[in-house]
Protein backbone atom coordinates (compact mmCIF):
# COMPACT_ATOMS: atom_id res chain seq x y z
CA UNK A 1 0.00 0.00 0.00
CA UNK A 2 2.91 2.34 1.04
CA UNK A 3 3.98 2.62 -2.42
CA UNK A 4 1.22 3.25 -4.42
CA UNK A 5 -0.18 5.83 -1.83
CA UNK A 6 -0.58 9.01 -2.99
CA UNK A 7 -1.43 10.86 -0.09
CA UNK A 8 0.06 9.19 3.01
CA UNK A 9 -0.61 10.25 6.84
CA UNK A 10 1.76 8.49 9.73
CA UNK A 11 1.52 9.12 12.85
CA UNK A 12 -0.37 12.50 12.60
CA UNK A 13 -1.20 14.40 15.81
CA UNK A 14 -2.33 17.86 16.09
CA UNK A 15 -3.01 19.46 19.42
CA UNK A 16 -3.92 22.69 19.31
CA UNK A 17 -2.40 25.39 21.46
CA UNK A 18 -4.00 25.67 25.09
CA UNK A 19 -5.54 22.41 24.41
CA UNK A 20 -4.74 19.29 26.63
CA UNK A 21 -6.33 16.83 24.60
CA UNK A 22 -5.10 16.13 20.81
CA UNK A 23 -8.09 17.30 18.17
CA UNK A 24 -6.50 14.57 15.83
CA UNK A 25 -3.93 11.27 17.33
CA UNK A 26 -1.68 9.29 15.66
CA UNK A 27 -3.84 8.89 12.46
CA UNK A 28 -2.44 6.75 10.08
CA UNK A 29 -3.86 6.64 6.92
CA UNK A 30 -3.25 5.90 3.43
CA UNK A 31 -4.94 6.96 0.36
CA UNK A 32 -4.10 5.20 -2.89
CA UNK A 33 -3.87 7.18 -6.40
CA UNK A 34 -7.29 7.81 -7.77
CA UNK A 35 -9.26 6.84 -5.00
CA UNK A 36 -11.95 8.92 -3.26
CA UNK A 37 -11.80 8.76 0.28
CA UNK A 38 -14.03 10.55 2.80
CA UNK A 39 -13.20 11.44 6.65
CA UNK A 40 -16.80 11.54 8.35
CA UNK A 41 -17.60 11.85 11.97
CA UNK A 42 -19.19 14.05 14.67
CA UNK A 43 -18.07 17.17 15.36
CA UNK A 44 -15.36 17.41 17.00
CA UNK A 45 -13.43 14.31 15.72
CA UNK A 46 -10.89 16.17 13.74
CA UNK A 47 -11.84 15.62 9.92
CA UNK A 48 -11.45 19.12 8.52
CA UNK A 49 -8.18 19.65 10.82
CA UNK A 50 -6.48 16.29 9.54
CA UNK A 51 -8.05 17.93 5.79
CA UNK A 52 -5.80 21.22 6.72
CA UNK A 53 -3.10 19.65 8.21
CA UNK A 54 -2.10 17.74 4.16
CA UNK A 55 -2.22 21.15 2.78
CA UNK A 56 -0.87 22.84 5.64
CA UNK A 57 -3.13 25.24 6.54
CA UNK A 58 -2.84 23.50 10.08
CA UNK A 59 0.78 22.31 10.61
CA UNK A 60 0.27 18.84 12.80
CA UNK A 61 2.57 18.63 15.86
CA UNK A 62 3.96 15.22 15.28
CA UNK A 63 3.93 12.67 12.54
CA UNK A 64 4.52 12.70 8.66
CA UNK A 65 2.62 13.58 5.54
CA UNK A 66 3.48 12.99 2.09
CA UNK A 67 1.28 13.86 -0.76
CA UNK A 68 2.99 11.90 -4.39
CA UNK A 69 5.95 10.60 -1.55
CA UNK A 70 7.50 13.98 -1.14
CA UNK A 71 7.12 14.95 2.77
CA UNK A 72 4.26 17.87 2.36
CA UNK A 73 6.89 20.06 4.44
CA UNK A 74 9.68 20.08 1.57
CA UNK A 75 8.57 22.88 0.15
CA UNK A 76 7.01 26.11 1.10
CA UNK A 77 3.30 26.05 2.35
CA UNK A 78 1.88 28.33 -0.98
CA UNK A 79 4.05 25.93 -3.58
CA UNK A 80 2.49 22.84 -2.31
CA UNK A 81 -1.10 24.31 -2.16
CA UNK A 82 -1.14 25.09 -5.46
CA UNK A 83 -0.35 21.60 -6.36
CA UNK A 84 -3.28 20.41 -4.57
CA UNK A 85 -7.22 21.12 -5.71
CA UNK A 86 -9.21 22.80 -2.45
CA UNK A 87 -12.99 23.39 -2.24
CA UNK A 88 -14.40 24.77 1.06
CA UNK A 89 -17.89 24.83 2.12
CA UNK A 90 -18.40 28.49 1.73
CA UNK A 91 -16.65 28.15 -1.43
CA UNK A 92 -14.99 31.59 -0.98
CA UNK A 93 -15.27 32.67 -4.42
CA UNK A 94 -13.89 36.38 -4.70
CA UNK A 95 -17.00 38.56 -5.43
CA UNK A 96 -14.35 41.19 -6.91
CA UNK A 97 -13.18 38.81 -9.59
CA UNK A 98 -15.41 37.60 -12.81
CA UNK A 99 -15.90 34.02 -12.87
CA UNK A 100 -13.22 33.11 -15.71
CA UNK A 101 -10.85 35.13 -13.39
CA UNK A 102 -11.77 33.25 -10.12
CA UNK A 103 -11.29 30.02 -12.17
CA UNK A 104 -7.91 31.47 -13.46
CA UNK A 105 -6.62 31.70 -9.99
CA UNK A 106 -4.23 28.85 -9.29
CA UNK A 107 -2.68 29.44 -13.10
CA UNK A 108 -2.06 33.26 -12.35
CA UNK A 109 -0.16 32.26 -9.42
CA UNK A 110 1.53 29.46 -11.32
CA UNK A 111 2.22 31.94 -14.28
CA UNK A 112 1.08 30.65 -16.64
CA UNK A 113 0.54 33.05 -19.94
CA UNK A 114 -2.09 34.19 -21.02
CA UNK A 115 -3.46 32.28 -23.94
CA UNK A 116 -3.06 29.01 -22.03
CA UNK A 117 -4.92 30.59 -18.83
CA UNK A 118 -7.81 31.39 -21.52
CA UNK A 119 -7.97 28.24 -23.14
CA UNK A 120 -8.27 26.29 -19.78
CA UNK A 121 -10.96 29.05 -18.31
CA UNK A 122 -12.92 28.01 -21.73
CA UNK A 123 -12.39 24.26 -21.25
CA UNK A 124 -13.46 23.82 -17.25
CA UNK A 125 -16.55 25.80 -17.91
CA UNK A 126 -17.49 23.19 -20.33
CA UNK A 127 -16.34 20.59 -17.75
CA UNK A 128 -18.22 21.66 -15.01
CA UNK A 129 -21.31 22.53 -16.89
CA UNK A 130 -21.70 25.92 -17.25
CA UNK A 131 -23.20 28.21 -19.20
CA UNK A 132 -20.90 29.72 -21.99
CA UNK A 133 -20.38 33.61 -21.62
CA UNK A 134 -20.45 32.79 -17.88
CA UNK A 135 -16.78 33.61 -16.81
CA UNK A 136 -17.67 37.07 -17.84
CA UNK A 137 -20.02 37.36 -14.31
CA UNK A 138 -19.70 38.25 -10.57
CA UNK A 139 -19.94 35.43 -8.00
CA UNK A 140 -23.03 37.47 -6.52
CA UNK A 141 -24.73 37.05 -9.85
CA UNK A 142 -24.72 33.42 -9.36
CA UNK A 143 -26.85 30.89 -7.96
CA UNK A 144 -25.70 28.58 -5.29
CA UNK A 145 -25.33 25.35 -7.55
CA UNK A 146 -23.29 27.46 -10.06
CA UNK A 147 -21.01 29.28 -7.54
CA UNK A 148 -20.45 25.50 -5.98
CA UNK A 149 -19.66 23.96 -9.74
CA UNK A 150 -17.46 27.43 -10.32
CA UNK A 151 -15.52 26.31 -6.98
CA UNK A 152 -14.97 22.90 -8.40
CA UNK A 153 -13.54 24.30 -11.82
CA UNK A 154 -11.32 26.54 -9.90
CA UNK A 155 -9.77 23.70 -7.55
CA UNK A 156 -9.39 21.84 -11.31
CA UNK A 157 -7.97 24.77 -12.86
CA UNK A 158 -4.15 23.91 -12.68
CA UNK A 159 -5.01 20.00 -12.89
CA UNK A 160 -3.55 19.20 -9.47
CA UNK A 161 -3.71 15.53 -8.87
CA UNK A 162 -4.72 15.67 -5.25
CA UNK A 163 -8.07 17.78 -4.14
CA UNK A 164 -8.97 18.30 -1.11
CA UNK A 165 -12.82 18.85 -0.32
CA UNK A 166 -14.29 20.39 3.03
CA UNK A 167 -18.33 19.82 2.67
CA UNK A 168 -18.07 20.82 -0.74
CA UNK A 169 -22.00 20.03 -1.30
CA UNK A 170 -23.00 21.77 2.54
CA UNK A 171 -24.01 25.23 0.76
CA UNK A 172 -26.79 23.64 -1.54
CA UNK A 173 -30.01 22.67 -0.70
CA UNK A 174 -30.92 18.91 -0.77
CA UNK A 175 -32.20 18.54 -4.37
CA UNK A 176 -28.91 20.33 -5.85
CA UNK A 177 -26.94 18.37 -3.63
CA UNK A 178 -27.86 15.13 -5.13
CA UNK A 179 -27.32 16.50 -8.25
CA UNK A 180 -24.25 17.94 -7.66
CA UNK A 181 -22.76 14.72 -6.42
CA UNK A 182 -23.87 12.75 -9.48
CA UNK A 183 -22.29 15.15 -11.21
CA UNK A 184 -19.02 15.20 -9.17
CA UNK A 185 -19.07 11.21 -9.53
CA UNK A 186 -19.25 11.72 -13.16
CA UNK A 187 -16.54 14.09 -13.22
CA UNK A 188 -14.22 11.70 -11.49
CA UNK A 189 -15.04 8.98 -13.46
CA UNK A 190 -13.11 10.75 -16.20
CA UNK A 191 -10.38 12.23 -13.89
CA UNK A 192 -9.92 10.03 -11.83
CA UNK A 193 -8.10 12.45 -9.19
CA UNK A 194 -7.40 11.46 -5.64
CA UNK A 195 -9.67 13.11 -3.37
CA UNK A 196 -10.17 13.51 0.16
CA UNK A 197 -13.64 14.48 0.95
CA UNK A 198 -14.78 15.80 4.53
CA UNK A 199 -18.40 15.61 5.62
CA UNK A 200 -20.55 15.03 8.72
CA UNK A 201 -23.12 13.39 6.38
CA UNK A 202 -22.98 9.60 6.76
CA UNK A 203 -25.07 9.44 3.52
CA UNK A 204 -22.64 11.45 1.49
CA UNK A 205 -19.37 9.23 2.81
CA UNK A 206 -20.83 5.59 1.18
CA UNK A 207 -22.48 7.45 -2.03
CA UNK A 208 -19.06 9.53 -2.58
CA UNK A 209 -16.25 7.13 -0.97
CA UNK A 210 -13.91 4.43 -2.52
CA UNK A 211 -13.53 4.25 1.24
CA UNK A 212 -14.69 5.81 4.33
CA UNK A 213 -12.71 6.32 7.12
CA UNK A 214 -15.26 6.97 9.95
CA UNK A 215 -13.19 9.20 13.20
CA UNK A 216 -14.08 9.39 16.60
CA UNK A 217 -13.93 12.63 18.85
CA UNK A 218 -10.26 13.19 19.41
CA UNK A 219 -9.12 12.27 15.81
CA UNK A 220 -9.29 8.67 16.56
CA UNK A 221 -9.97 6.59 13.78
CA UNK A 222 -13.10 3.57 14.57
CA UNK A 223 -12.88 1.78 10.91
CA UNK A 224 -11.29 2.57 7.52
CA UNK A 225 -13.04 0.55 4.79
CA UNK A 226 -14.92 0.52 1.76
CA UNK A 227 -18.35 1.38 2.04
CA UNK A 228 -19.91 -1.92 1.97
CA UNK A 229 -17.55 -3.82 4.09
CA UNK A 230 -18.05 -0.95 6.77
CA UNK A 231 -21.94 -1.36 6.44
CA UNK A 232 -22.10 -5.21 6.09
CA UNK A 233 -19.13 -5.34 9.22
CA UNK A 234 -19.19 -2.35 11.51
CA UNK A 235 -15.64 -2.42 13.53
CA UNK A 236 -17.28 -1.70 17.01
CA UNK A 237 -20.42 -0.19 18.63
CA UNK A 238 -19.51 3.28 17.90
CA UNK A 239 -19.30 3.23 14.05
CA UNK A 240 -22.62 0.77 14.07
CA UNK A 241 -24.66 3.48 16.23
CA UNK A 242 -23.08 6.64 13.74
CA UNK A 243 -23.66 4.73 10.88
CA UNK A 244 -27.59 4.45 12.62
CA UNK A 245 -30.37 1.96 12.44
CA UNK A 246 -31.28 1.30 9.12
CA UNK A 247 -27.88 0.38 7.74
CA UNK A 248 -29.04 -3.01 6.02
CA UNK A 249 -31.47 -0.10 3.56
CA UNK A 250 -28.01 1.91 3.20
CA UNK A 251 -26.51 -1.33 1.55
CA UNK A 252 -29.28 -1.75 -0.86
CA UNK A 253 -28.51 2.06 -1.88
CA UNK A 254 -24.49 0.48 -3.31
CA UNK A 255 -25.69 -2.57 -4.92
CA UNK A 256 -26.62 -2.27 -8.52
CA UNK A 257 -29.56 -4.10 -10.00
CA UNK A 258 -27.48 -5.45 -12.62
CA UNK A 259 -24.70 -7.25 -10.02
CA UNK A 260 -27.68 -9.45 -8.44
CA UNK A 261 -29.75 -12.50 -10.22
CA UNK A 262 -33.12 -11.35 -11.51
CA UNK A 263 -36.22 -14.24 -10.88
CA UNK A 264 -38.07 -14.89 -13.93
CA UNK A 265 -41.31 -13.60 -12.40
CA UNK A 266 -44.92 -14.01 -13.00
CA UNK A 267 -44.28 -14.29 -16.19
CA UNK A 268 -46.45 -16.27 -18.80
CA UNK A 269 -46.03 -16.24 -22.71
CA UNK A 270 -48.80 -15.20 -24.64
CA UNK A 271 -49.72 -18.57 -25.73
CA UNK A 272 -49.95 -19.78 -22.09
CA UNK A 273 -53.25 -21.60 -20.52
CA UNK A 274 -55.06 -19.82 -17.97
CA UNK A 275 -54.59 -22.21 -15.64
CA UNK A 276 -50.48 -21.79 -16.01
CA UNK A 277 -51.45 -17.89 -15.57
CA UNK A 278 -52.64 -18.75 -12.46
CA UNK A 279 -49.98 -21.02 -10.99
CA UNK A 280 -47.48 -18.28 -11.78
CA UNK A 281 -49.25 -15.55 -10.39
CA UNK A 282 -49.88 -18.09 -6.67
CA UNK A 283 -46.48 -18.94 -7.12
CA UNK A 284 -45.66 -14.90 -6.46
CA UNK A 285 -48.68 -14.12 -4.65
CA UNK A 286 -49.66 -11.44 -6.77
CA UNK A 287 -52.47 -10.17 -8.58
CA UNK A 288 -51.33 -9.99 -12.00
CA UNK A 289 -49.44 -11.53 -14.68
CA UNK A 290 -47.20 -10.30 -17.15
CA UNK A 291 -47.39 -12.07 -20.82
CA UNK A 292 -43.82 -11.85 -22.52
CA UNK A 293 -44.38 -10.94 -26.05
CA UNK A 294 -41.82 -12.98 -28.55
CA UNK A 295 -39.57 -9.42 -28.63
CA UNK A 296 -38.89 -10.11 -25.18
CA UNK A 297 -41.23 -7.00 -24.29
CA UNK A 298 -43.27 -7.65 -20.98
CA UNK A 299 -47.30 -6.42 -20.94
CA UNK A 300 -49.67 -7.12 -17.77
CA UNK A 301 -53.00 -8.07 -17.39
CA UNK A 302 -54.83 -8.05 -14.10
CA UNK A 303 -55.88 -11.64 -12.42
CA UNK A 304 -59.45 -10.86 -12.07
CA UNK A 305 -59.36 -10.16 -15.68
CA UNK A 306 -59.09 -13.35 -16.74
CA UNK A 307 -60.97 -15.88 -18.02
CA UNK A 308 -62.17 -19.27 -16.08
CA UNK A 309 -60.08 -21.26 -18.56
CA UNK A 310 -59.17 -21.38 -22.10
CA UNK A 311 -55.23 -19.42 -23.33
CA UNK A 312 -54.66 -15.88 -23.01
CA UNK A 313 -54.42 -15.22 -26.78
CA UNK A 314 -57.27 -12.74 -26.81
CA UNK A 315 -55.69 -10.54 -23.82
CA UNK A 316 -55.03 -7.19 -24.43
CA UNK A 317 -51.79 -6.52 -21.85
CA UNK A 318 -51.20 -3.11 -20.67
CA UNK A 319 -47.50 -1.46 -20.90
CA UNK A 320 -45.26 -1.15 -17.32
CA UNK A 321 -45.17 2.00 -15.99
CA UNK A 322 -42.68 1.16 -13.41
CA UNK A 323 -39.29 0.11 -15.11
CA UNK A 324 -36.23 -0.19 -13.15
CA UNK A 325 -32.94 -0.72 -14.94
CA UNK A 326 -29.47 -2.41 -13.79
CA UNK A 327 -28.07 0.72 -13.01
CA UNK A 328 -31.27 1.22 -10.43
CA UNK A 329 -29.92 0.49 -6.56
CA UNK A 330 -31.81 -2.33 -4.51
CA UNK A 331 -32.74 0.42 -2.85
CA UNK A 332 -34.80 1.28 -5.66
CA UNK A 333 -36.24 -1.77 -6.40
CA UNK A 334 -37.55 -2.23 -2.38
CA UNK A 335 -39.00 1.48 -2.79
CA UNK A 336 -40.98 -0.59 -5.80
CA UNK A 337 -41.36 -3.46 -3.70
CA UNK A 338 -42.93 -2.58 -0.60
CA UNK A 339 -44.71 1.02 -2.74
CA UNK A 340 -46.70 -0.61 -5.77
CA UNK A 341 -49.51 -3.12 -6.32
CA UNK A 342 -46.77 -4.76 -8.31
CA UNK A 343 -45.11 -6.24 -5.06
CA UNK A 344 -42.46 -7.28 -7.33
CA UNK A 345 -39.92 -4.97 -9.28
CA UNK A 346 -39.90 -5.46 -12.82
CA UNK A 347 -36.56 -5.00 -14.76
CA UNK A 348 -35.90 -3.71 -17.68
CA UNK A 349 -33.34 -3.32 -20.57
CA UNK A 350 -35.00 -0.28 -22.77
CA UNK A 351 -38.12 -2.52 -24.06
CA UNK A 352 -36.83 -5.85 -23.07
CA UNK A 353 -37.97 -7.48 -19.87
CA UNK A 354 -35.15 -9.73 -18.00
CA UNK A 355 -37.28 -10.23 -14.39
CA UNK A 356 -37.92 -9.28 -11.65
CA UNK A 357 -36.95 -8.36 -7.83
CA UNK A 358 -38.85 -9.67 -5.03
CA UNK A 359 -38.47 -8.75 -0.76
CA UNK A 360 -37.20 -11.61 -0.35
CA UNK A 361 -34.75 -11.81 -2.96
CA UNK A 362 -33.15 -8.34 -2.21
CA UNK A 363 -33.23 -9.23 1.55
CA UNK A 364 -31.30 -12.14 0.47
CA UNK A 365 -28.21 -10.01 -0.85
CA UNK A 366 -27.33 -8.15 2.50
CA UNK A 367 -28.60 -10.62 5.17
CA UNK A 368 -26.03 -13.48 2.95
CA UNK B 1 -14.21 102.83 3.69
CA UNK B 2 -14.38 98.89 4.28
CA UNK B 3 -17.13 100.06 6.83
CA UNK B 4 -18.78 101.00 3.96
CA UNK B 5 -18.50 98.32 2.15
CA UNK B 6 -20.03 96.34 4.70
CA UNK B 7 -22.75 98.06 5.36
CA UNK B 8 -23.63 98.26 1.38
CA UNK B 9 -25.01 94.93 0.75
CA UNK B 10 -24.63 90.79 2.67
CA UNK B 11 -23.46 89.55 -0.28
CA UNK B 12 -21.56 91.18 -3.76
CA UNK B 13 -21.62 89.70 -6.65
CA UNK B 14 -19.85 92.18 -8.21
CA UNK B 15 -17.04 92.38 -5.64
CA UNK B 16 -15.99 88.26 -6.32
CA UNK B 17 -15.99 88.92 -9.96
CA UNK B 18 -13.48 91.55 -9.49
CA UNK B 19 -11.57 88.90 -7.40
CA UNK B 20 -11.87 85.80 -9.70
CA UNK B 21 -8.06 85.10 -9.84
CA UNK B 22 -7.97 85.59 -5.74
CA UNK B 23 -10.90 82.76 -5.55
CA UNK B 24 -9.28 80.59 -8.01
CA UNK B 25 -5.74 80.59 -6.31
CA UNK B 26 -7.34 80.17 -3.01
CA UNK B 27 -9.73 77.36 -4.07
CA UNK B 28 -6.51 75.46 -6.09
CA UNK B 29 -4.47 75.81 -2.41
CA UNK B 30 -7.60 74.63 -0.53
CA UNK B 31 -7.60 71.79 -2.89
CA UNK B 32 -3.46 71.31 -2.96
CA UNK B 33 -3.40 70.97 0.94
CA UNK B 34 -6.35 68.85 1.79
CA UNK B 35 -5.20 66.09 -1.25
CA UNK B 36 -1.58 66.60 0.36
CA UNK B 37 -2.80 65.48 3.82
CA UNK B 38 -4.98 62.93 2.81
CA UNK B 39 -2.54 61.29 0.36
CA UNK B 40 0.05 61.25 3.42
CA UNK B 41 -2.67 60.14 5.74
CA UNK B 42 -3.94 57.36 3.70
CA UNK B 43 0.32 56.58 3.34
CA UNK B 44 0.54 56.70 7.07
CA UNK B 45 -2.69 55.15 7.67
CA UNK B 46 -1.79 52.29 5.61
CA UNK B 47 1.35 51.13 7.37
CA UNK B 48 0.04 51.82 10.56
CA UNK B 49 -2.96 49.50 9.36
CA UNK B 50 -0.62 46.95 8.00
CA UNK B 51 0.94 46.78 11.55
CA UNK B 52 -2.12 46.68 13.58
CA UNK B 53 -3.43 44.20 11.36
CA UNK B 54 -0.39 41.58 11.97
CA UNK B 55 0.56 42.35 15.36
CA UNK B 56 -3.00 42.79 16.85
CA UNK B 57 -1.34 44.50 20.35
CA UNK B 58 0.01 47.27 18.92
CA UNK B 59 -3.90 48.03 17.55
CA UNK B 60 -4.81 49.50 20.77
CA UNK B 61 -1.86 51.61 20.97
CA UNK B 62 -2.30 52.67 17.52
CA UNK B 63 -5.50 53.98 18.05
CA UNK B 64 -5.08 55.48 21.43
CA UNK B 65 -2.28 57.88 20.06
CA UNK B 66 -4.15 58.69 17.01
CA UNK B 67 -7.11 59.10 18.77
CA UNK B 68 -5.48 61.22 21.10
CA UNK B 69 -4.51 63.60 18.16
CA UNK B 70 -7.42 63.86 16.90
CA UNK B 71 -9.03 65.15 20.31
CA UNK B 72 -6.56 67.67 20.66
CA UNK B 73 -8.41 70.85 19.45
CA UNK B 74 -6.64 72.45 15.99
CA UNK B 75 -6.08 75.65 17.32
CA UNK B 76 -4.13 74.64 20.09
CA UNK B 77 -2.57 72.34 17.98
CA UNK B 78 -1.29 75.37 15.50
CA UNK B 79 -0.28 76.99 18.78
CA UNK B 80 2.10 74.73 19.63
CA UNK B 81 3.36 73.78 16.36
CA UNK B 82 4.14 77.50 14.99
CA UNK B 83 6.88 78.04 17.49
CA UNK B 84 9.05 74.93 16.11
CA UNK B 85 7.85 75.01 12.30
CA UNK B 86 6.52 78.51 12.10
CA UNK B 87 3.87 79.45 9.46
CA UNK B 88 4.08 77.12 7.13
CA UNK B 89 2.56 74.14 5.05
CA UNK B 90 4.65 71.96 6.95
CA UNK B 91 2.62 72.78 10.10
CA UNK B 92 -0.67 73.02 8.39
CA UNK B 93 -0.01 69.89 7.06
CA UNK B 94 1.15 68.24 10.20
CA UNK B 95 -2.01 69.14 11.73
CA UNK B 96 -4.64 67.90 8.92
CA UNK B 97 -2.76 64.89 8.12
CA UNK B 98 -3.08 64.11 12.50
CA UNK B 99 -6.85 64.60 12.06
CA UNK B 100 -7.11 61.70 9.24
CA UNK B 101 -4.97 58.72 10.77
CA UNK B 102 -8.16 57.56 13.53
CA UNK B 103 -10.70 57.81 10.91
CA UNK B 104 -8.95 55.87 7.98
CA UNK B 105 -6.76 53.46 10.39
CA UNK B 106 -10.35 52.54 11.60
CA UNK B 107 -11.81 52.03 8.58
CA UNK B 108 -8.77 50.23 6.60
CA UNK B 109 -8.53 48.02 9.56
CA UNK B 110 -12.79 47.54 9.60
CA UNK B 111 -12.57 47.06 5.96
CA UNK B 112 -9.43 44.43 6.05
CA UNK B 113 -11.05 42.07 9.13
CA UNK B 114 -14.68 42.87 7.40
CA UNK B 115 -13.41 40.45 4.70
CA UNK B 116 -15.29 36.79 4.19
CA UNK B 117 -13.09 34.26 6.64
CA UNK B 118 -14.23 31.88 3.70
CA UNK B 119 -12.52 33.83 1.28
CA UNK B 120 -9.14 34.13 2.30
CA UNK B 121 -8.93 30.64 3.62
CA UNK B 122 -9.88 29.87 -0.05
CA UNK B 123 -7.08 32.09 -1.30
CA UNK B 124 -4.33 30.56 1.09
CA UNK B 125 -5.66 27.26 0.74
CA UNK B 126 -5.11 27.66 -3.31
CA UNK B 127 -1.54 29.18 -2.26
CA UNK B 128 -1.68 32.50 -1.87
CA UNK B 129 1.36 34.27 -0.10
CA UNK B 130 0.52 36.68 2.25
CA UNK B 131 1.43 39.88 0.82
CA UNK B 132 -0.58 38.96 -2.76
CA UNK B 133 -3.42 37.96 -0.56
CA UNK B 134 -3.35 41.57 0.97
CA UNK B 135 -2.95 43.26 -2.20
CA UNK B 136 -5.00 41.23 -4.46
CA UNK B 137 -7.77 40.07 -2.52
CA UNK B 138 -7.95 41.72 0.63
CA UNK B 139 -7.15 45.34 0.19
CA UNK B 140 -9.61 45.50 -3.14
CA UNK B 141 -12.42 43.72 -1.36
CA UNK B 142 -12.22 46.41 1.86
CA UNK B 143 -12.41 49.34 -1.14
CA UNK B 144 -16.00 50.17 0.07
CA UNK B 145 -15.00 50.77 3.76
CA UNK B 146 -11.49 52.30 3.29
CA UNK B 147 -13.36 54.90 0.73
CA UNK B 148 -16.38 55.24 3.13
CA UNK B 149 -13.15 56.53 5.87
CA UNK B 150 -11.45 58.89 2.93
CA UNK B 151 -14.82 60.47 2.64
CA UNK B 152 -15.04 61.07 6.23
CA UNK B 153 -11.14 62.21 6.72
CA UNK B 154 -12.03 64.55 3.23
CA UNK B 155 -14.79 66.28 4.69
CA UNK B 156 -13.20 67.07 7.33
CA UNK B 157 -9.81 68.25 5.98
CA UNK B 158 -11.62 70.41 3.95
CA UNK B 159 -13.31 72.07 7.12
CA UNK B 160 -10.30 72.02 9.12
CA UNK B 161 -7.92 73.43 6.13
CA UNK B 162 -10.29 76.92 6.69
CA UNK B 163 -8.40 76.90 9.92
CA UNK B 164 -5.01 77.25 9.15
CA UNK B 165 -5.85 80.85 7.83
CA UNK B 166 -4.34 81.48 11.47
CA UNK B 167 -1.21 80.17 10.29
CA UNK B 168 -0.72 81.81 6.88
CA UNK B 169 -1.95 79.36 5.13
CA UNK B 170 -6.59 78.24 4.56
CA UNK B 171 -7.12 78.22 0.86
CA UNK B 172 -10.50 79.58 1.15
CA UNK B 173 -10.34 80.29 4.82
CA UNK B 174 -8.32 83.35 4.05
CA UNK B 175 -11.43 84.79 2.53
CA UNK B 176 -13.10 84.19 5.88
CA UNK B 177 -10.33 85.51 8.42
CA UNK B 178 -9.96 88.57 5.88
CA UNK B 179 -14.20 89.06 6.23
CA UNK B 180 -13.62 88.74 10.03
CA UNK B 181 -10.85 91.25 10.37
CA UNK B 182 -12.92 93.86 8.18
CA UNK B 183 -16.23 93.05 9.15
CA UNK B 184 -16.71 92.43 5.17
CA UNK B 185 -19.79 89.30 5.11
CA UNK B 186 -19.35 89.03 1.21
CA UNK B 187 -15.82 87.15 2.00
CA UNK B 188 -17.28 85.19 4.39
CA UNK B 189 -20.03 84.28 2.66
CA UNK B 190 -17.76 83.24 -0.03
CA UNK B 191 -14.77 81.75 1.91
CA UNK B 192 -17.46 79.57 3.63
CA UNK B 193 -19.77 78.68 0.77
CA UNK B 194 -16.67 77.62 -1.17
CA UNK B 195 -15.49 75.31 1.54
CA UNK B 196 -18.55 73.39 1.55
CA UNK B 197 -18.90 73.28 -1.97
CA UNK B 198 -15.67 71.77 -2.18
CA UNK B 199 -16.60 69.70 0.23
CA UNK B 200 -19.52 68.06 -1.18
CA UNK B 201 -17.88 68.29 -4.28
CA UNK B 202 -14.79 65.71 -3.08
CA UNK B 203 -17.07 63.77 -1.81
CA UNK B 204 -19.19 62.96 -4.47
CA UNK B 205 -16.37 62.94 -6.41
CA UNK B 206 -14.82 59.70 -4.26
CA UNK B 207 -18.44 58.43 -4.16
CA UNK B 208 -18.10 57.99 -7.50
CA UNK B 209 -14.76 56.47 -7.22
CA UNK B 210 -16.00 54.20 -5.15
CA UNK B 211 -18.72 52.99 -7.48
CA UNK B 212 -15.94 52.89 -10.56
CA UNK B 213 -13.13 50.40 -8.51
CA UNK B 214 -15.75 47.99 -7.40
CA UNK B 215 -17.77 47.42 -9.98
CA UNK B 216 -18.82 43.79 -8.38
CA UNK B 217 -20.71 45.28 -5.78
CA UNK B 218 -23.36 46.23 -7.81
CA UNK B 219 -24.50 43.30 -10.05
CA UNK B 220 -26.69 40.83 -8.26
CA UNK B 221 -28.31 37.56 -9.36
CA UNK B 222 -31.43 38.47 -10.91
CA UNK B 223 -32.92 35.70 -9.60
Amino acid sequence: MADTAMISLAGVTKVFPGSDAPAVDRLTLDVAEGEVIVLVGPSGCGKTTTLKMINRLIEPTGGRITVAGDDVTAVPAHELRRRIGYVIQQIGLFPHRTIGDNIATVPRLLGWDKRRIAARVAELIELVDLEDGMQHRYPAELSGGQRQRVGVARALAADPPVMLMDEPFGAVDPIVRARLQDEFLGLQARLHKTIVLVTHDIDEAIKMGDRVAILNVGGVLEQYDAPFRILAEPANPFVEDFLGSDRGIKRLSLISIRDVELEPGPVVAATASVAEARAAMDRYGVAWVGIGGDDGSLGWVWGDDLAAEGTLADMEPRPFRIRLSGDDSLREALDTVISTHAKVAPVFDGDRFLGVLTAEGISREIVQ
Amino acid sequence: MILSQARDAFFRWDWVFDHLDDVWDKVREHLVLTGIALGVGLAIAMVLSVIALRYRRSYGPITWVTGALYAIPSLALFAFLVPITGFSVLTAEIGLVSYTLLILIRNIVAGIDGVDPAITEAALGMGYGRRRLFFEIELPLALPVIIAGLRIAAVTTIGLVTVTALIGQGGVGFFILRGLNRFFSTEIVLGTALSVLLAVTVDVALLLLERAVTPWARRRAAA
